[in-house]
C-alpha cells in the first residue's frame, strides 16, 4: 500500500501543526528492523536532547530558569523518530495543560510541537492552602457516601486561568442537554496563573457508584476552578455478550496453584493493573497477586435478582477444566463465574487480546498505554440507579485502566442492549486508553468541546480496524484487510441488530450530524463524533458520486476514492499519536485534526495519493476546502453572541463571555459569513445540539423577530437558535445559551434594579421566594448573583 | 405633567425653527438654535436639595461626565439601584469593571469576613434599548451592617458623542424612572416567615436629577 511520496507538504499545514520553534525537513524514509533497533537503543539519549532543546527554547516562549521542560513518554516511531512527550514545570511543580512534543530525528534535527506551551508563566508567592485543606474542599463537592476506591491524589500545579470552568451540560433522560449545576464553576480569576491543586478522586461503591472526577482547586482561595469527569463512557449505551458473540476461540489462561484456571493472560502486559490493585492476593490457593501483570477478566458479582453486591471475581474454572463459557446469553443471576457467566468472559478475554494484538503488531504499540501496563475488564455490571445505569454501557477507567461492561438490560427491556462484551464495544474503550494513556495526557470528553467529537471518533475508527483485523488470514498479522469485517458499525450486535452508530452516514441515528457547523462542540461528544466518523470512513472507503447512497456528501458531491483500511489506520493512528497534543485542555479542534492528518500523511510517503485523499476525506465533512479546491467555502460563525462554555484567554478576569442570557428578553445575536459576498443568512429557532428524545422534538422556544433579533422564550434552560447562509444553505452555525430567570421582583422588568431580590435572599434558607433565585432553585448563593451579573453584562452590553 | 408639556412647546419651537432655515435633512436637537456652534462637550448643573440625588463627580471632564449617586446623610441603607433615561445623542461610559457602573467604597459587598477577591459581588449596570441606563449596587451578606447613605454610594458616567450632532445649549433630558433602596431593616432569620418575608421588600426613593447640557 505505500507509495513514493514527494512534494512538499504546505507550509500552512507545518505552521499550524508545529507551531513556533519548527523545522522543516523531508519525510523519513522507512527503515528496517535492525536499523529501527539501533534507533530505539539511541531513544533515551534523544529523550535528553529533546529536554536541552526546549530548555532552550525558553525565552522564546517567555519563560525562566524557573521553567523546564520534562519528559514523560518517548516511543520511536517506524522512521526511527524518538517522539517524546514533555510537560512544562514552573519551579518543579506541573503547568496544567503545559505540554509539548519533540520528534528527534535521526539525522540530529529536532521538530516541535509547542500549540499546548503556556507562555510568560508567572506567579506571586506560595499558595495559602495547603493540599490537605484542598483534598477536604474537593472531597465536599464530591459528598462520597462510600469509600474511595482508591486513595484520592493531590497535586500542586500552576493554572493558567484561560482554562477555567464555566458551565457543564448533561443529557437527561430524554437524551436532551440540561444545566449540570454540580459540575459547572462560577470562580474568577484576576491573574493569568494561579497556584492550584490538582485533586483526582475514584469512587467504586454501592453508594456512588463509579465516579472519576478531578478537580482543580485555587491554591489561595480555595475555588473550584474546573472540574474533569474522567471516566470514558460509551455512552448512551452499547453493549457485547458473553462467548456467545466470538463463538470459539483459543484463549490464553492461567494454571492457578491449587489446579484451577484463571481466566487470566500473562502474555500480554509488562506493567500490573491499577484496578484489581485494591484485591486481596491470594497467596495461598490460586496463587493469584494483583502485582501480576496480565490480561484479566473479572465479573461483578449480584445476587439472585441481579443487585450488585459490590463484590467483584476474577472468572476461575475447577481443577483440571479449560473449558469456558456455555455461549449462551446470560442469565445465571447471583452465578457470574459459572459457566454461564464465563461466556461473557470469553467474550471479553477474546475481544481484549484480539485489540492488544491490533495495536502491537500493527503499530508496535505495547498496551494501550504504550508501557505496557495490563488492562483488566470487569463484565455483568447491572448497577442502575435514577441517576447512572450501568447495565448498557460501558466506560474505560484511566485511572484503572479498565474496561467496565454493563450486563446488558435486553431482552427484560427491549429498548436495553444485550451484553456489552462484543469485541467493536471493547475495542472502542481500549482505544480510550490510546489516546488518554494517563492522567496528564488525555483528550476531554465533556460536551463543549470539539476534543470530545474527537476522542469518540478515534475510538469508532479503531473498533472498525480492530473488527477488519480480527478477519485478516492467518498468519498475515502486520497488515489491516479491507475485509467487510469492519462494517462501520458500532454496537450492532449489542443492540440486537441496530447499531448505535452508522461511521459511513452518521445522521442515520437521528442524532448524529454529518458534517461539522459552527457550535457542534455543544452536542455529546458520541453524536459530534459524526463528522470525523464520517472522514475517517472517506479516507479509507471513498465516497459515492450519487445522490442517494449512504456515503454520498453533498460537501463533496464528485465523491472521491478510498486509499484503504491500513493505510488510513496508518495515518491516523500517527496523527493522533505523534501531531495532536492531548493536554486535558480541550483545544483540539476538528480542523487541527485534519492538519495532523494531512501531515501524517504526507510523513508515511502518501502524499502523492494519500494527502489530497486526506484534504478530500475531510472535505466531505465540511472540515475545511477540498483538495485544490480555489474558492474557499461559506462559512457562518456566531460572533460574539455565544461564546465557549469556558471563559476565553482574553477574559481571563471578565464574567462577560459566558453565554447566558435572561429568558423572556430580546436579545440581538450577531452572525458572521466569511468567504461570500452574500452575508444574508436564514434564522430558525433551535440547533442540532437540542435533540429532545426520540421523537426528534427539537426545543425552539421564543420568537425570532424579523430584524434579526431572538425573543428568548420564558424557559429556564439551554436554548438555541440558527443561522443559515441563504447563499449556501449547506452552511449553519448554532447558537446555545442557557436563559435564566431575571425578574426576581416580579414587576414585569429586567433590570439591575432586580439584582436587590439575589441580594436579600442570598445563602436564606426557608424564608426565600422561588422568584428570587435565578436557576428557580429552592436556595440563592453566589452562583445566582455571578450568572445575574453575566446575563446583564451579555445582553445589554456598554457600547 | 409639567415636564410633557415643556416637551410639547420645545418640539414645537424646534419644527418652526427647522423650517424657518428651509429644512435640513437632520432635526435639531432640543433647545439649539440653527446658529449654535456645534458642542464639544458637556456641561451639568447638579441638583439642589440633600436628598436622593445625582451630583457631578470633580474628576469629571467636558466629553465625560462622572455622576456620583448621594443619599440622605441620616438614612442608612443595604444597596440601591435606579434605571436612568438618557436622550440618544449621548451615551453612557463603562468603568475599568467594564460596566456601566462604578462602586463608591462604601457597602459592603463581600460577604462577612471574606477577603476573596474573585467572590461574586452584587454590582451591575447595562444598558437597555432605547437608552436606559440600568444600574444598582447591593449588599448580599446580611450580617454587613447597613452603611451611611450621604456619600458617593456609585457612579455612572455619561459621555459626550460627538457624532450626534449636538450645538451648544442643546438640553439633554435626564429622567429617573424608577429607583429604589434595599432599607437597612430587612428582617432578620430570627423572625418568623411571614415577618421575614414582608420586610425583605425594597422600598421606593425619588433621586433628584440636574440638568445636561451641550456645550
Amino acid at each position: 500500500m505505500r507509495r513514493p511520496l514527494p512534494h512538499p507538504v504546505s507550509a500552512l499545514v507545518l505552521a499550524l501543526a508545529l507551531g513556533s520553534g519548527s523545522l522543516v525537513a523531508a519525510p523519513a524514509p522507512q527503515l528496517d528492523r535492525a536499523t529501527l533497533a539501533v534507533h530505539r537503543a539511541q531513544q533515551p539519549q534523544r529523550i535528553i536532547q529533546a529536554q536541552a532543546h526546549f530548555a532552550s527554547l525558553r525565552a522564546q516562549f517567555g519563560l525562566g530558569e524557573g521553567d523546564a521542560f520534562v519528559a514523560r513518554h518517548a516511543f520511536t516511531n517506524p522512521e526511527g523518530e524518538a517522539i517524546v512527550r514533555l510537560e512544562q514545570t514552573h519551579d518543579g511543580h506541573r503547568v496544567w495543560g503545559g505540554q509539548a512534543v519533540a520528534h528527534v530525528l535521526p539525522e540530529g534535527g529536532i521538530r516541535t510541537i509547542t500549540t499546548s506551551v503556556r507562555t510568560s508563566v508567572a506567579l506571586q508567592g506560595e499558595p495559602q492552602l495547603s493540599g490537605d485543606r484542598a483534598l477536604r474542599i474537593a472531597l465536599a463537592h464530591l459528598a462520597p457516601k462510600g469509600p474511595m476506591k482508591d486513595a484520592p491524589q493531590v497535586e500542586r500545579v500552576v493554572f493558567p486561568a484561560q482554562f477555567l470552568g464555566g458551565l457543564a451540560s448533561k443529557l437527561d433522560g430524554t437524551g436532551r442537554p440540561v444545566l449540570d449545576r454540580s459540575m459547572s464553576v462560577t470562580a474568577k480569576l484576576d491573574a493569568p496563573y494561579v497556584w492550584a491543586y490538582e485533586v483526582r478522586t475514584r469512587l467504586h461503591n454501592r453508594e456512588d457508584g463509579t465516579k472519576e472526577l478531578t478537580y482543580l482547586i485555587d491554591g489561595n482561595t480555595g475555588k473550584i476552578l474546573r472540574i474533569q469527569d474522567m471516566v470514558q463512557h460509551l455512552e448512551p449505551a452499547q453493549g457485547s455478550g458473553t462467548g456467545f458473540y466470538r463463538g470459539a476461540v483459543t484463549l490464553n489462561t492461567t494454571l492457578a496453584n491449587d489446579g484451577t484456571y484463571l481466566l487470566m493472560d500473562t502474555t500480554r502486559g509488562t506493567r500490573t493493573n491499577q484496578f484489581v490493585s485494591g484485591y486481596q492476593a491470594d497467596p495461598s490457593a490460586t496463587g493469584w497477586s494483583p502485582d501480576i501483570p496480565a490480561l484479566q477478566v473479572w465479573f461483578h458479582q449480584n445476587d439472585s435478582d441481579g443487585n450488585y453486591t459490590w463484590m467483584d471475581g476474577l472468572f476461575q474454572t475447577p481443577v483440571g477444566v479449560t473449558t469456558w463459557g456455555d455461549g449462551l446469553p446470560f442469565t445465571a443471576w447471583g452465578q457470574e463465574g459459572g459457566i454461564n457467566g464465563q461466556t461473557v468472559g470469553v467474550d471479553a478475554m477474546s475481544a481484549m487480546t484480539t485489540t492488544w494484538d491490533f495495536y502491537k503488531n500493527i503499530f508496535g504499540r505495547d498496551g494501550m498505554d504504550g508501557q505496557g501496563t495490563a488492562v483488566a475488564a470487569n463484565v455483568l455490571n447491572n448497577f442502575a440507579s435514577p441517576s447512572w445505569d450501568s447495565r448498557d454501557n460501558a466506560s474505560w477507567s484511566t485511572w484503572g485502566q479498565y474496561i467496565d461492561l454493563g450486563a446488558g438490560s435486553y431482552p427484560a427491556n427491549p429498548k436495553g442492549f444485550q451484553s456489552m462484551a462484543d469485541l467493536d464495544v471493547i475495542a472502542h474503550e481500549m482505544t480510550h486508553g490510546v489516546t488518554n494513556p494517563s492522567q496528564s495526557h488525555y483528550w476531554v470528553n465533556s460536551a463543549g468541546y470539539e476534543e470530545a467529537g474527537l476522542n469518540e471518533a478515534v475510538s469508532d475508527f479503531f473498533a472498525q480496524m480492530v473488527k477488519a483485523y480480527s478477519t485478516r488470514t492467518p498468519g498475515e498479522d502486520s497488515v489491516i484487510p479491507d475485509t467487510d469485517g469492519a462494517d462501520w458499525q458500532i454496537g450492532k450486535n449489542v443492540g440486537h441488530g441496530t447499531p448505535l452508530r452508522w461511521l459511513d452516514k452518521p445522521s442515520l441515528d437521528e442524532r448524529s450530524v454529518d458534517g461539522w457547523f459552527d457550535g457542534i462542540k455543544y452536542m455529546d461528544g458520541h453524536f459530534s463524533a459524526g463528522p470525523l466518523n464520517r472522514a475517517f470512513y472517506f479516507l479509507a472507503n471513498g465516497a459515492s458520486s450519487t445522490p442517494g447512497s449512504a456515503s454520498y456528501s453533498p460537501y463533496l458531491p464528485g465523491g472521491m476514492t478510498g486509499i484503504g483500511n491500513d493505510a488510513a489506520a496508518r495515518i491516523i493512528y500517527k496523527a493522533i499519536t505523534e501531531f495532536l497534543v492531548g493536554d486535558g485542555t480541550g483545544t483540539i479542534t476538528f480542523q487541527r485534526v485534519r492538519e495532523a492528518c494531512e501531515q501524517a500523511a504526507w510523513y508515511k510517503g502518501y502524499y502523492s495519493e494519500g494527502t489530497p485523499a486526506v484534504r478530500n476525506a475531510f472535505a466531505a465533512a465540511n472540515i475545511g476546502d477540498a483538495h485544490n479546491q480555489t474558492t474557499p467555502r461559506t462559512q457562518v460563525r456566531f460572533a460574539d453572541f455565544r461564546h465557549d462554555d469556558y471563559i476565553e484567554s482574553t477574559h481571563f478576569s471578565d464574567y462577560s463571555t459566558r453565554q447566558v442570557f435572561p429568558k423572556g428578553e430580546t436579545v440581538v445575536p450577531r452572525i458572521t459569513v466569511l468567504n461570500n459576498s452574500n452575508t444574508a443568512v436564514t434564522w430558525s429557532l433551535g440547533g442540532p445540539s437540542m435533540f429532545n428524545g426520540a421523537d426528534q422534538n427539537i426545543s425552539k422556544g421564543g420568537v425570532i423577530n424579523a430584524d434579526g433579533s431572538w425573543t428568548t422564550p420564558n424557559v429556564m434552560a439551554w436554548h438555541s437558535i440558527t443561522a443559515t447562509s441563504q447563499a449556501d444553505p449547506k452552511q449553519f452555525a448554532e447558537g446555545r445559551v442557557f436563559l435564566i430567570g431575571m425578574d426576581t421582583d416580579m414587576d414585569g422588568e429586567v433590570d439591575a434594579l432586580d439584582m436587590a431580590g439575589v441580594s436579600v435572599s442570598w445563602y436564606l434558607w426557608g424564608a426565600l421566594n422561588p422568584a428570587h433565585s435565578v436557576f428557580e432553585a429552592p436556595l440563592v448563593d453566589d452562583d445566582d448573583v455571578a450568572f445575574f451579573v453575566d446575563a446583564m453584562k451579555s445582553t445589554w452590553p456598554v457600547k | 405633567m409639567r415636564t410633557r408639556s415643556l416637551s410639547l412647546v420645545l418640539s414645537a419651537l424646534v419644527l418652526s425653527l427647522a423650517i424657518a432655515c428651509g429644512g435640513g435633512s437632520s432635526s435639531t436637537p432640543s433647545g439649539s438654535t440653527p446658529s449654535a456652534p456645534p458642542a464639544t462637550g458637556l456641561i451639568y448643573t447638579n441638583p439642589t436639595g440633600t436628598g436622593w440625588r445625582l451630583v457631578k463627580d470633580a474628576s469629571s471632564t467636558p466629553t465625560r461626565v462622572i455622576l456620583n449617586l448621594v443619599g440622605p446623610s441620616d438614612l442608612k441603607t443595604r444597596g440601591v439601584g435606579f434605571n436612568l433615561q438618557a436622550p440618544a445623542t449621548i451615551k453612557f461610559g463603562a468603568f475599568t469593571n467594564g460596566m456601566a457602573i462604578n462602586e463608591g467604597g462604601v457597602y459592603q459587598l463581600l460577604s462577612a469576613g471574606s477577603a476573596d477577591p474573585s467572590e461574586p459581588i452584587a454590582l451591575i449596570g447595562g444598558v437597555k434599548a432605547g437608552n436606559l441606563l440600568t444600574a444598582g449596587i447591593f449588599q448580599k451578606d446580611r450580617s454587613q451592617p447597613a452603611q451611611d447613605s450621604g456619600t458617593t454610594l456609585c457612579q455612572i458616567a455619561v459621555l459626550f458623542d460627538a457624532t450626534k450632532g449636538l450645538h451648544a445649549g442643546d438640553k439633554l433630558p435626564l429622567q429617573i424612572t424608577k429607583a429604589k433602596v434595599i432599607p437597612e431593616d430587612i428582617g432578620t432569620i430570627t423572625d418568623d416567615l411571614l415577618t421575614l418575608d414582608k420586610k425583605m421588600k425594597m422600598a421606593d426613593i425619588t433621586i433628584a436629577v440636574g440638568s445636561l447640557t451641550a456645550n
